[in-house]
């Protein structure tokens, strides 16, 4: 029954993971090119084509260099990258394949087989209640301390310190979501339905107010507001609909499967959980 | 799904199902995975996927 359910996880991961690769492909690779390029008429667009805008980049290098140096990733630098553009493209492509299919294996591979009992809801409520969870988790929380950030801008932080408070954010929106629906289940069970709404609203309510104690990173960069305001939405906008894509894979293969064994009706245990 | 099966039922049956190796398998596989795609800071393995962690949001240099 376990390896039924990383199946289905798997197979709604990889159409996920197609999803947010072609998306990346035709948006993502050449919005993040287009700001970087503008940020610093280079950095790593230079490497395609470089031809006129080597002095530039060059001149603005130099600027950019010492606001880099501070960063634990210095080195790394925004002008000199260690991979050629056409490499980065490629493996950022297939990166977004991979992060649809890692969330498919983890939430609904993984999670939604041993939380399914618990989830609120019913059939299909409980694999968009999970991939709400999901996005929370892995996006939405952490996005609070830190923003996505346009290509080229400066962050204050450094790397490092952005990387533990991403990962803090993480764990507490993980922990925000589990609370939410134990106390859902706990005041719908003995006050019913809004009370119990209400009750599950608390514990995602609190995680701006976490997000707060976190260090301000001011972001810092010639890229114009509306652009960075544009980015933003791009990037919210393709966490969200993964894990819709991600969400309705899942509750369509679910229900596939529902169909596919009359055990549901009669109650009794599936051959294959007795065998597993 | 069995509507008086418990998270608890859920675990049991894994641990009956799976061998220890398989889990140990399968959770080193993901760790390995997510670590690689958001803590990962070596440059050459940062700057190929610079694109995709500015798309999907996660913090870079």
């Amino acid at each position: 029954m376990f390896f039924q359910y990383l199946k289905r996880g798997l197979t709604a991961g990889l159409v996920a993971g197609l999803a947010f690769g072609v998306f990346m492909a035709f948006v993502g690779n050449p919005f993040v090119v287009y700001t970087d390029e503008l940020a610093h008429g280079g950095g790593h667009a230079a490497e395609t084509g470089g031809d006129g805008h080597d002095a530039d980049a060059e001149a603005a290098a130099g600027e950019h260099h010492e606001a880099s140096d501070t960063h634990e990733a210095g080195e790394t630098g925004h002008e000199e990258p260690a991979v050629s553009m056409a490499v980065t493209k490629l493996v950022s492509v297939a990166t977004s394949g991979f992060w649809g299919l890692l969330f498919g294996a983890v939430f609904f591979g993984g999670a939604f087989y041993f939380l399914e009992p618990a989830i609120p809801g019913t059939a299909d409520t409980k694999s968009y209640l999970l991939a709400a969870a999901g996005f929370v988790t892995v996006s939405g929380a952490p996005w609070l301390a830190l923003p996505p950030v346009a290509p080229g801008m400066d962050q204050a932080l450094p790397t490092q310190t952005r990387l533990y408070i991403y990962g803090g954010m993480m764990v507490a929106g993980l922990a925000a979501c589990l609370l939410s629906g134990l106390t859902y289940n706990q005041l719908n069970a003995e006050h019913g339905r809004i009370v119990g709404l209400v009750g599950a609203a608390v514990p995602l309510a609190l995680l701006p107010v976490v997000a707060m104690v976190t260090p301000a990173n001011p972001v810092t960069g010639t890229v114009p507001a509306d652009l960075v305001a544009a980015f933003q939405g791009f990037v919210v906008f393709g966490q969200l609909v993964l894990w819709f894509v991600l969400a309705s894979a899942h509750a369509w293969l679910q229900r596939r499967a529902d169909d596919d064994s009359p055990d549901v009706e009669t109650g009794l245990p599936d051959t294959d959980s007795v065998t597993a | 799904m069995h509507a008086n099966e418990t998270v608890h039922d859920r675990i049991d049956n894994a641990t009956t199902s799976l061998t220890p190796t398989q889990m140990a398998l399968g959770l080193g596989l993901v760790a390995i995975a997510a670590f690689t795609m958001v803590f990962v800071q070596e440059p050459m393995m940062h700057d190929a996927m610079h694109n995709f962690r500015h798309a999907a949001g996660v913090t870079c240099h």
